[in-house]
């Protein structure tokens, strides 16, 4: 634990009455200052993670740290920590600068403190001049931005973000995606993010935890995630994958699709059953003969920026590719790749083996 | 096509407005103005502000206050540990039923209860404390009333209560509040609305209460609706038992312009 952590979850489980815990033993850190994202489907938990952090439930077993100490009974109004609820949870008997002002009057900060402070947090969210709207005249995306200024008028050290913008269209979505991001640079806060958006996760996150049915798959960088999934459920979860059984016959040689290919994995046992990945942009459409996989076209999609096109191969296997070229329905085709899009999963393995894993053959691999 | 159906879908309304609201609201502002001989006069309103009525006036406000003042006082504690309870239905059904109760029925059981040898005296003999007059009082009038009007109060507040979205509680608790502040600033004000509804739904009522004057209270409290009753059953000067009306009528009125939604709650 270096001094940079600020929340730490030691081996947390949370049931309600006697249901199976909605979260297994989870354990995890939280630095300071970076934007975090739990990411998984709807009831993987990660929305009592954030229930657990904000203090309103407490936790049926294990600990949480905040700044090195226990706060299991710690409540909800002595954290210093705010959150931005999924509908917002905007007062509607209150107009905007009292909104924001809530939190402020009950610390009894001085009137003009207050109204400097209200004016400044309207200013990063780019509301100026809209102290005395009334909730309802406002849009959803004005509301989601009072949501937030509510929350950073505070200066609190993290700030929970529950499915802030499932509720807004998606160009507006977009939009605030950037905004999230640059304000938390801007702050400095911690953001604790929660969707189940993949799409969202990847762009905004320092570092992302994946969550399913109460614990965490794997965490890591977006990119390690998208690129390194340590299983299906990650695979299949962030971004379109085509995944396939396949044989690890030695290191940096796998076998799938009925043939044997070059791949940069190892530290596998021979010939050890293992699932193989390869994303849909990563296969590349060429003629019947030149690729290193012979399918045919099932059907294709037009997706904007790419034709979604879904082969079959000989043995059934079903090939997604993501291609600016278009393809014929019922052609042959072939497909190439590089040794380097292929990820190859081992069955079962946790994050911990899979990152000895990594690290052992990476080094193998340096020596070499 | 269309708006002739519909119009005539509003005939039954229109009907029903016309000959239980308008036409009886229109023949006691006909009848307010005729004396007891049946002439035409203003006497009946001129009398109505000679000090006999105006003490009446009063009286009927003072103790409508009071039952609503209770009422509120018992209903919003009561309301609001309803919605935390998990069958909420079924209490809320179990506080409603003794309204479905005829209210005579309710008011003769009360004459036992708080009879001379009745159980309420039973009780403070083996208190120690010795039996007592306890029906004809101010207190047992206001007791009674609060009981028959508990139930009309605790259902708007109750509904308003489950209506809040309890989001709003978690966020002024992530906000720093304490549940003092949080029932100060949002529970409360987002409740009004039913706060002032029930208001309305026992304060009107209450101003006219007659029979409970009567057999609760022994005829010590006189209110706006005795002297109705009085008027139109006993004097028969249907006239001023109407000026009256059209008074009771007119406070009605300014209640619910006063208590009526406003756009936002206080603040």
């Amino acid at each position: 634990m270096t001094d940079n952590t600020i929340i730490r979850f030691n081996s947390v489980t949370k049931r309600y009455d006697n249901d199976p815990p909605v979260l297994k033993n989870v354990s995890f850190e939280i630095e300071r200052g970076k934007f975090y994202t739990l990411l998984g489907p709807s009831g993987c938990g990660k929305t009592t993670i954030l229930r657990l952090i904000a203090g309103f439930t407490e936790p049926s077993e294990g600990d949480i740290y905040f700044n090195g100490k226990v706060i299991n009974h710690v409540p909800a109004n002595k954290r210093q920590v705010n959150t931005v609820f999924q509908d917002y949870a905007l007062f509607p008997h209150l107009n905007v600068f009292e909104n924001i002002a809530f939190g402020l009057k009950i610390k009894k900060l001085k009137k003009a403190e207050i109204e400097r402070k209200v004016k400044e947090a309207l200013r990063f969210v780019n509301l100026e001049g809209y102290e005395n709207r009334e909730i309802k005249d406002m849009s959803g995306g004005q509301r989601q931005r009072v949501a937030i200024a509510r929350a950073i008028v505070n200066e609190p050290e993290v700030i929970l973000l529950d499915e802030p913008l499932s509720a807004l269209d998606l160009k507006l979505r977009t939009e605030m995606q950037y905004e999230l991001r640059e304000l938390q640079r801007n702050l400095g806060i911690t953001f604790i993010f929660v969707t189940h958006d993949q799409e969202e996760a990847l762009a905004m996150s320092d570092e992302i935890f994946v969550l399913n049915s109460g614990k965490i798959e794997q965490s890591g960088t977006p990119t390690d995630i998208y690129d390194e999934p340590i299983n299906r459920f990650v695979a299949d979860f962030i971004g379109e994958s085509n995944i396939v059984a396949g044989a690890m016959i030695k290191d940096y040689e796998v076998r799938f699709a009925g043939k044997l290919f070059e791949c940069v994995d190892g530290g596998f046992e021979p010939n050890e059953e293992v699932e193989i990945v390869i994303r849909p942009e990563d296969l590349a459409i060429t003629a019947p003969d030149d690729g290193k996989l012979k399918v045919k076209v099932d059907s294709q999609l037009f997706r904007g920026v790419h034709y979604e096109i879904s082969c079959y191969d000989s043995d059934g296997n079903e090939w997604l590719v993501h291609s600016t070229k278009k393809a014929t329905v019922g052609d042959q085709i072939g497909l190439h790749f590089d040794p380097e899009a292929i990820h190859v999963m081992r069955h079962g393995e946790t994050e911990e083996e899979f990152d000895k894993r990594l690290e052992a053959y990476e080094e193998g691999s340096h020596e070499n | 096509m269309r708006t002739n159906s519909r119009n005539f879908y509003l005939i039954p309304y229109v009907l029903w407005i016309l000959l239980f609201v308008v036409t009886p609201l229109l023949l006691v502002l006909y009848y307010s103005f005729f004396d007891i001989e049946g002439h035409f006069t203003l006497e009946n309103y001129r009398e109505f502000f000679t000090p006999v009525y105006l003490k009446m006036t009063l009286s009927s406000f003072w103790y409508a206050f009071l039952i609503t003042l209770f009422s509120l006082l018992i209903a919003y504690p009561t309301a609001y540990l309803l919605t935390k309870t998990k069958h909420k239905q079924l209490w809320l059904l179990l506080i409603i039923l003794p309204s479905w109760i005829n209210l005579l029925l309710k008011a003769y059981a009360f004459l036992g209860i708080f009879g001379t040898y009745g159980a309420a005296n039973s009780f403070l003999e083996v208190m120690g404390i010795g039996s007592r007059q306890i029906l004809f009082t101010d207190f047992s009038f206001i007791f009674v009333s609060v009981y028959i009007f508990l139930p009309f109060m605790i259902l708007p507040i109750f509904n308003s209560l489950d209506e809040l979205n309890p989001t709003l509680l978690d966020a002024s608790n992530d906000l720093g509040g304490s549940s003092w502040v949080t029932f100060k600033r949002v529970i409360f004000p987002l409740t009004l609305d039913g706060v002032k509804a029930g208001c309305q739904i026992v304060f009107i009522p209450a101003l006219s209460l007659f029979m409970l004057t009567r057999l609760i209270a022994g005829n010590r409290v006189i209110t706006l609706g005795t002297a109705i009753e009085q008027h139109f059953l006993v004097t028969q000067d249907w006239g001023m038992g109407s000026t009256i009306a059209v008074f009771l009528i007119i406070a009605m009125v300014l209640i619910m312009v006063l208590t009526g939604r406003r756009k936002r709650g206080i603040l």
